[in-house]
C-alpha cells in the first residue's frame, strides 16, 4: 500500500459515481430527458411539479460531481510517470480536466436557481433550464481534449513496461469522438443530436460511464503495477 | 568555455531518468496545434459569432433582438467549432508550465500559471458562449432576456479579469526573477502591458458608450491590440525557448 493516496482517490470517484447515478434516477427531468421543444407553460410547470425531487437529487448531484476530478487527478500522477519526451501533456491534461467538472458544477446550480423559485415568470424558468441543459450536455470539447492528451500520452510513453496499456488510448480516443456530436445540442431542437437525443443523452452518458468505470480499473491496476516495480526496488 | 555552454553541459550530464528520451518531439507537435487554435479562435470570433469586433453595448431592445435573429445561424456554427477546439487552450498552458517549471522560482509560479488560465476558461470562454448560444436558440425569447444575455455574454468575456491578472502576474515574476534565462526578459515586459489592459477592462461595466465601453477605443480596440501583440510574443518565445532546451533534459517535477 504504498500508494495509499493514489488509492484513496481512485475509490473516491466510484463511490461518489454511485451517488451520481442514483441523483439522476431520482431527477425527474433525466427520466426521460426533457424535451427542448417543451413550452414555456410545460417547463414552468416541471418545475413546480417536481420542485423536491429536483432539489434533492441536485443537491445529491452538487455534492459529489466534481469527485470525478478525483480519479482524473490519479490518471494526470500517473501521465507524469510516464516516459514521454516531457510532462506537457500531463499539465494540459489536469488543465482541462478542471474545466469538465466545473461545467457539471454550473449546470447543477442553474437548475437548483430555476427550483428555488418555480413560481417566477415562465420565460426566466425557460431560460435557466435551457442554460442547465446547455453546460450540461455542449461544451464537450473540454472532455475530448482531455482524452486526447491522455492517448497521445500513452502513445508516446516508451517504457518497456508501459504505465497504461494501449487500449486505454484507443479507449479516450473512442469516449471523444463518441460524445464530440452533443456539440450539435445547441443547433436543433429535436431528433438524436438534441440534448433528449440518442447521441446527446443517451449515447452520451451511457459512454462517459463506461469510461469512467473502465478508466477506473485501468487505473487500480497501473497503481498496483507501481508499487510492485517500487516493491521490488526497495 | 562561457558560462552558457557550461550550464548546458551540466544539465546534459544530469540526466537521472533513463526513461526520458532525448528529443522534443512532442512539444513540437504540441507547439504547432496552438497557432492552429488561435487562427480558428479568430475565425469564429470575427468571422462568424460577430464577437469581435464587439456591437456595441447601448443597442436598443429592438437592435439587440435584430442581432441574434440577423446572426443566429452563423453564431451558433461558430460557438460549435469553438467549443469543439476549447480544450487545446490547455496544450498552451501545458507546455508554458513545463517552462516555467524550469526557472529558478517556477515550482510554484508554474501552477499558479497554469490553474488561472485553467479557471478563466469558464467565465471568460465558456459562458459567454452559452449565454449568446441561449440567445440564439430562442430568439423568440422576451426582449428583456435577450438583453440580459446580450449583457452577459459581452461582460463575460471582455470583464473576466481578476482570472488573467491571477495568470500573468506569476508569469511575469517567474520571468523577471529567473536566473537560468529560460524565457527572454522582453516576453516579461510584453506581458506586463497585457497585464495592465487588464485593468484598462474595468469601466466596461461602468460605460454603455465611449472609449472605455466594451467596444470602446480603448477598453476594446487599445486592449485588443496588445493581446494580438502578446499572442504572438508568447508564440514566438515558446518556439524559442523549446528548440533552445538542452537535448534529453530532465524536467523539474
Amino acid at each position: 500500500m504504498r500508494s495509499i493516496d493514489q488509492i484513496i482517490c481512485l475509490w473516491v470517484t466510484p463511490i461518489c459515481a454511485v451517488l451520481i447515478v442514483l441523483a439522476f434516477i431520482f431527477f425527474p427531468g433525466f427520466m426521460p430527458p426533457m424535451s427542448p421543444t417543451m413550452s414555456e407553460t410545460e417547463v414552468a410547470e416541471f418545475f413546480r411539479e417536481n420542485v423536491s425531487a429536483i432539489r434533492w437529487s441536485m443537491v445529491t448531484f452538487n455534492l459529489f460531481d466534481v469527485m470525478f476530478l478525483s480519479m482524473f487527478v490519479v490518471a494526470g500522477v500517473q501521465m507524469k510517470r510516464m516516459a514521454t519526451p516531457s510532462p506537457a501533456l500531463a499539465y494540459a491534461f489536469i488543465g482541462s480536466t478542471a474545466s469538465v467538472v466545473t461545467l457539471f458544477t454550473v449546470a447543477d446550480l442553474m437548475w437548483l436557481v430555476a427550483a428555488f423559485r418555480p413560481e417566477r415568470s415562465p420565460e426566466i424558468t425557460v431560460l435557466l433550464n435551457d442554460m442547465a441543459w446547455i453546460f450540461f450536455v455542449t461544451p464537450v470539447g473540454l472532455f475530448a481534449s482531455m482524452c486526447g492528451f491522455l492517448a497521445t500520452a500513452i502513445f508516446l510513453d516508451a517504457r518497456p513496461d508501459p504505465v497504461l496499456p494501449r487500449w486505454v488510448a484507443w479507449l479516450n480516443i473512442g469516449a471523444a469522438l463518441l460524445t464530440l456530436p452533443s456539440v450539435l445540442s445547441v443547433v436543433v431542437l429535436s431528433g438524436p443530436f438534441a440534448w433528449d437525443g440518442v447521441f446527446s443523452f443517451w449515447l452520451r452518458w451511457i459512454v462517459f460511464a463506461a469510461y469512467v468505470t473502465l478508466m477506473f480499473f485501468a487505473l487500480r491496476n497501473a497503481i498496483k503495477r507501481q508499487d510492485a516495480a517500487e516493491e521490488a526496488i526497495a | 568555455m562561457t558560462a552558457q555552454a557550461a550550464a548546458l553541459t551540466t544539465e546534459v550530464t544530469s540526466v537521472p531518468d533513463r526513461y526520458r528520451e532525448a528529443t522534443i518531439r512532442d512539444q513540437v507537435w504540441l507547439f504547432w496545434c496552438i497557432p492552429g487554435f488561435f487562427a480558428v479562435f479568430g475565425l469564429v470570433f470575427v468571422v462568424l459569432a460577430r464577437v469581435m469586433p464587439p456591437p456595441a453595448p447601448g443597442k436598443s431592445s429592438a437592435e439587440i433582438i435584430e442581432f441574434f435573429q440577423a446572426h443566429g445561424f452563423t453564431i451558433q456554427i461558430g460557438f460549435v467549432i469553438l467549443i469543439i477546439v476549447t480544450g487545446l487552450f490547455n496544450i498552451l498552458n501545458g507546455l508554458m508550465t513545463v517552462h516555467l517549471k524550469r526557472t529558478t522560482h517556477g515550482k510554484t509560479f508554474a501552477y499558479a500559471f497554469l490553474f488561472a488560465q485553467t479557471v478563466g476558461v469558464t467565465p471568460g470562454l465558456l459562458l459567454p458562449g452559452v449565454a449568446m448560444l441561449a440567445g440564439a436558440l430562442r430568439p423568440e425569447r422576451s426582449p428583456e432576456l435577450l438583453v440580459t444575455l446580450y449583457d452577459m455574454t459581452f461582460l463575460t468575456f471582455v470583464g473576466s479579469l481578476g482570472c488573467f491578472v491571477t495568470a500573468y502576474i506569476p508569469l511575469i515574476a517567474a520571468i523577471l526573477l529567473d536566473k537560468n534565462k529560460i524565457f527572454p526578459r522582453w516576453f516579461a515586459y510584453v506581458s506586463i502591458w497585457n497585464l495592465v489592459t487588464e485593468f484598462v477592462a474595468v469601466p466596461v461595466f461602468f460605460f454603455r458608450d465611449g472609449a472605455f465601453a466594451w467596444d470602446g477605443a480603448i477598453s476594446f480596440w487599445v486592449d485588443t491590440a496588445v493581446f494580438v501583440v502578446w499572442q504572438n510574443a508568447i508564440l514566438i518565445q515558446l518556439f524559442r525557448t523549446i528548440n533552445r532546451q538542452p537535448p534529453g533534459m530532465a524536467y523539474p517535477d
